[in-house]
């Protein structure tokens, strides 16, 4: 019990930090989400006109009020799984400065994920509500009846913990890999656009030939956005739930191993060049 | 003006020394937006793979008209790029007093500093789109077509380096804009698509408040039909002339409000 408490104690001063950093930055934050959330409203209007062009109620299993709720909440899902805490590692390997990290008596990863989660708790409660409300008051307008259901909501946000944790672990590997690219904009460009492609986010995973979508499925990258997605839209099952949330949980033990590997290679590595 | 070409010349082969150095650096840059720009040619696909035409504009018109949004993008990106600095870094860091310095005009001379190689990657789709699209259309082909395209390129790259200069000038008052310059360009993307699939209200917007529509939808549309020139071709030199003349004052009443961040 006591470590529990120590470990918490440890960390929440960063999480405060996080939660500080992100408020002296609010402005800058609504200023870049409106940016952002910009190409969902187009994506809204492209897909509009597709279901206006195409004469029928729905698009390969899709309406448009499902188009809707898929777009608003895969950017909120999107949103709410981005990662970059790590990045930094990367930067910190190549000046050194890693060093300081080593002998302080704390995880640096978890340095990381305190810090962030301070971020998200106060990005969350700016954004999280206004785009679920929105989503829902409009499908009530559309649909004329309350669509909410409350039991694949919890689900949905149990889903989006596990793809937070995967995205996080993905991009400390990400970070680690940074070193050896010295372009980050370019990598990140070419990391974040293939990522967002095989997650679902541009085109939902089911409008691709179905030989594609099955791989995509399984990979790593569904897990980030797609599943939460399809769980609060009631697209699965409760047992294909199930099934997706394992997958889930098998690519966060996955990637938290593959983040331990490629540190103690990275640590190995430094200690060569150290001296 | 000479003596700026001259500059020009010099700044552009001393960046392209630099760029030598790091050649991986650009491929990646350049990678990067061909697979950005190609993962949104890949939706455009699946959607025309189920739909004939997306209200009443046919693939390859999409197409040409996307692929025409890009010709004033890359212009903008491969010469302008520093600008965004301004408003993230220069600024706040204090680079700024180094530009007050030197004997050129502070706007050429941020401008002038970088030359954005990255924006090869959008060029080639860019060219990729308008190649593959032209040929199957029956663009009305007259001995003033390339030049009026040419022309209306330089207008429709004045909008969008017009506004990129009024909102990272915003920094000169509050010390970093760059999410405000973020928050502007992303509605360029609203360009991209035939604007008759917007409502009303997003159509005005994109027209007459932030002209987006003139750098891609307008022009592209009078090349495809060859209907409007006067509104189609004109708005889009006279919203390019007017943002032009517009940010060259925000810059200069921008410089005069300027204070050194640096200590």
């Amino acid at each position: 019990m006591s470590r529990v408490k120590r470990f918490f104690r440890t960390y929440t001063p960063f999480t405060r930090a996080g939660m500080q950093e992100m408020v002296a930055y609010r402005a800058n934050f609504l200023c870049f989400l409106i940016g952002e959330i910009m190409a969902s409203f187009i994506m809204y209007f492209v897909w509009k006109a597709v279901f206006d062009s195409s004469g029928s109620e729905t698009f390969m299993g899709f309406t448009m009020e499902d188009m809707v709720v898929y777009l608003f909440i895969t950017f909120l899902a999107g949103y709410l799984t981005y990662s970059d805490g790590a990045f930094t590692v990367g930067e910190e390997i190549i000046d050194g400065s890693i060093a300081m990290r080593m002998i302080r008596p704390c995880s640096f990863e978890m340095c990381f994920l305190f810090q962030e989660l301070g971020n998200r708790i106060i990005s969350v409660s700016m954004i999280f509500v206004p785009i679920v409300a929105g989503v829902e008051i409009y499908r009530y307008v559309q649909a004329g009846e309350v669509r909410f259901q409350p039991i694949y909501f919890l689900l949905f946000l149990l889903s989006l913990v596990f793809a937070y944790m995967i995205s996080f672990y993905f991009n400390v590997c990400y970070g680690f890999m940074a070193f050896f690219f010295k372009n980050l904009w370019g990598t990140t460009l070419i990391k974040e656009t293939v990522v967002n492609f095989l997650s679902g986010a541009i085109v939902p995973l089911a409008f691709l030939p179905a030989g594609l979508a099955n791989v995509l499925n399984f990979l790593p990258f569904a897990s980030l956005s797609y599943t939460p997605v399809m769980i609060y839209m009631g697209m699965y099952s409760y047992s294909e739930i199930a099934w997706r949330m394992g997958l889930q949980i098998f690519w966060l033990l996955v990637m938290y191993g593959l983040s331990k590997l490629i540190w103690r290679s990275a640590v190995r590595h430094l200690s060569v060049q150290g001296g | 003006m000479m003596r700026y070409i001259r500059l020009h010349r010099i700044f552009i082969a001393q960046y392209l020394k630099r760029l030598m150095e790091y050649k991986v650096d650009f491929m990646l840059g350049a990678i990067g937006l061909l697979i950005a720009q190609g993962m949104q040619l890949i939706f455009l696909g699946i959607i025309f793979s189920a739909i004939p035409a997306l209200k009443g504009w046919q693939f390859e018109e999409v197409l040409f008209i996307y692929g025409f949004s890009l010709v004033p993008k890359t212009i903008d990106h491969l010469f302008t790029d520093n600008l965004w600095m301004v408003g993230y870094r220069i600024i706040r860091k204090g680079e700024f007093d180094k530009y007050l310095t030197r004997p050129i005009n502070t706007l050429y001379h941020v401008i002038a500093e970088n030359f954005c190689v990255d924006a090869f990657g959008e060029l080639l789709t860019c060219i990729l789109l308008l190649a593959y699209s032209i040929p199957k259309l029956s663009i009305p082909f007259h001995w003033y077509t390339i030049p009026l395209f040419l022309i209306v390129s330089i207008f429709a790259t004045l909008i969008y380096t017009s506004l990129k200069i009024m909102t990272s000038a915003i920094s000169f008052w509050t010390k970093a804009s760059g999410h405000i310059t973020h928050m502007l360009y992303m509605t360029n993307d609203f360009g991209k698509y035939p604007v008759t699939i917007y409502n009303k209200a997003v159509q005005a917007l994109i027209t007459y408040v932030i002209p987006f529509a003139f750098t891609a939808y307008f022009p592209a549309t009078y090349f495809l039909t060859g209907k409007n020139p006067l509104f189609c071709l004109g708005g889009t030199v006279i919203a390019g002339t007017v943002l032009f003349l517009l940010a060259i004052f925000v810059w200069n009443r921008g410089l005069r409000a300027y204070e050194s961040a640096g200590s």
